[in-house]
């Protein structure tokens, strides 16, 4: 090893004494190519992609619903969050088979939103691509206002059954079920496994056990559509003022 | 490089191309050994193909077989190019749920990336169906502060890369962020995250040492956070010999690329370029035996239809 670390600095003196071009940067020009829909497409690339897309298109392509509005993203409440979590919360009273007081969707795991018209298997698909189970925990009214609090200093996160206001960075004036949120009660409560090993930042929730029935989000998702669509009702959802920016 | 000046040089190229025959004057201007286009794509998610026409913001947007033309077009223009992807390759639509990965990575291939990061998503269909894919790319994945000992990735990714582009010699790592409550723990499996900062300065340092002129640290950290949480920034100033940090995660449109001191005072570049593949990001490093000074142009240049000329 002596010998090969000679070796090394040797042939460190000839870089910077004997080798005259040791380089410097000079400038850097930089461009930011917007890759627009008139962009020219790659016939060899356009081939190669054929055979994935319309395999992919024959599952992913049907049509579950359709949105007369269109359902958007943003924080602290948004359409596409009042949604889900009510999918969540609905679709898991009947998967359970039991009343769930509040359901949540960590907003990281928002990642799509819907367009008006057609709703595809696809979209639920891009609105929900990861494969989380949805979970029950049985968490104290003291366990809930922490994670309420979380979500407060993330900006407001997707929530069903619960109405709140983010003041500081936390989360007051809790109502859960009609009433506010009581420190000594229990509440029945959906979140994605990945929340709930403590994911999003959320390591209060890990020691707290799960009911699992291997239902996934996505799956709830689904299902939701599904039976609004056969009650005849288009997959729309309303602001309800359930997460707002205290004006205290 | 002003939008118009650009457009005249991809113009007369274009049309040499065309009659066969490049003029002296135009191999000269870009077959300079002392210069190195770099290309860069970061968070591109399994978009494939672009955004769907559905009225949405991104609508049209982005796609691998446009992206591939616009990289085809520089190369012909440029002798020396290095394409580089500073990770979350894999999940967001479909192609992904269904083929985990396959036709993210081949197409990647495809268009002759030299080197990649991995990200936390690039996880998401656990760590031995990222190895899996692999056998898919001709191109290596950087990590230097994940220690994948025991697990499916164990001797399938590699710290660093030199890379000789015509005269200039180029060193390029990756450093992977915090999978503790960001990865479910069954995905990353046994994989051990190193403190970032000090895996980047000493594998920057060896670099340098090994006579690289350009340092290059692939990251997946993000830009910069409110709560101090170890980022891009952070990384820039706690460092000694990386020259450009190439990042990713936090899915920002930069309008040009960030400058920073580092613990040398010397100048060290972050960029990243939004996420889905709706940019890809150029930047032009142009090297000199004598001068010291080292600037990057701070013209915002946004080039809207370039690809469509």
């Amino acid at each position: 090893m002596r010998f090969y670390s000679k070796l090394v600095y040797f042939g460190t003196l000839v870089l910077f004494f004997g080798c005259s071009h040791k380089l410097q940067t000079n400038s850097v020009d930089f461009v930011d190519y917007q890759i627009s829909k008139s962009a020219p497409v790659d016939s060899t690339m356009v081939r190669f992609l054929n055979p994935y897309g319309s395999k992919m298109q024959a599952t992913m392509g049907k049509v579950i619903g359709i949105s007369k509005q269109g359902l958007s993203k943003k924080q602290p409440e948004s359409a596409i969050g009042n949604f889900m979590s009510d999918a969540m919360k609905a679709s898991a009273e009947k998967v359970f088979n039991k009343q769930v007081d509040a359901a949540f969707v960590n907003y990281g795991g928002v990642r799509s939103y819907f367009p008006k018209g057609d709703i595809t298997i696809g979209l639920v698909y891009e609105l929900m691509p990861f494969d989380n189970l949805v979970v029950l925990q049985q968490l104290s009214g003291t366990l809930l206002q922490q994670l309420l609090d979380k979500t407060a200093v993330d900006g407001g996160w997707p929530v069903s059954g619960i109405s709140m206001e983010i003041k500081d960075k936390k989360a007051v004036k809790v109502m859960i079920a009609g009433k506010p949120l009581d420190p000594l009660t229990t509440y029945t409560i959906a979140n994605s496994d990945y929340v709930a090993n403590g994911g999003s930042d959320c390591p209060f929730l890990k020691p707290i056990p799960q009911e699992n029935k291997g239902y996934t989000l996505r799956d709830a998702l689904i299902d939701q559509i599904q039976r609004m669509t056969a009650a005849g009702k288009t997959i729309d959802a309303e602001l309800e003022n359930r997460v707002t920016l205290s004006k205290d | 490089m002003n939008r118009r000046k650009f457009i005249q040089q991809g113009m007369v190229a274009g049309s040499a191309l065309v009659a066969g025959s490049l003029l002296p004057e135009q191999l000269l201007a870009t077959d300079n050994p002392y210069q190195l286009t770099i290309l860069h794509t970061n968070d591109v998610h399994s978009r494939l193909d672009p955004f769907p026409m559905d009225g949405g913001r991104n609508q049209g947007m982005g796609g691998v077989a446009a992206r591939a033309v616009l990289i085809q077009k520089i190369r012909q223009e440029q002798s020396q190019v290095l394409l580089l992807d500073a990770g979350d390759i894999f999940q967001g639509t479909p192609y992904f749920n269904i083929y985990k990965g396959e036709p993210e990575i081949k197409a990647m291939t495809m268009m002759g990336y030299d080197a990649c990061t991995m990200g936390n998503h690039d996880f998401d269909g656990g760590i031995e169906n990222f190895a899996t894919q692999l056998q898919h790319a001709k191109f290596p994945v950087l990590m230097a502060n994940y220690d994948f000992s025991g697990t499916a990735l164990e001797m399938k990714t590699k710290p660093y890369q030199i890379f000789q582009k015509g005269k200039v010699k180029v060193g390029v790592f990756g450093i992977g962020i915090e999978l503790e409550g960001l990865v479910p723990e069954n995905l990353y499996g046994k994989t051990i995250y190193q403190d970032p900062i000090v895996a980047a300065n000493k594998t920057a340092t060896m670099l340098k040492k090994k006579g690289c002129d350009l340092v290059i640290c692939l990251s997946h950290l993000g830009d910069k956070y409110d709560d101090g949480k170890v980022s891009d920034e952070i990384l820039a100033k706690e460092s000694y010999d990386i020259d450009l940090i190439i990042g990713g995660h936090t899915h920002r449109f930069f309008e040009k690329p960030r400058k920073y001191s580092n613990k040398r005072q010397k100048e060290v570049l972050v960029n990243q370029v939004g996420w889905a593949g709706i940019q890809l990001g150029r930047m032009d490093y142009k090297f000199s035996s004598f001068d010291n000074s080292k600037t990057a142009d701070s013209k915002s240049i946004f080039i809207g239809n370039i690809s469509a000329k």
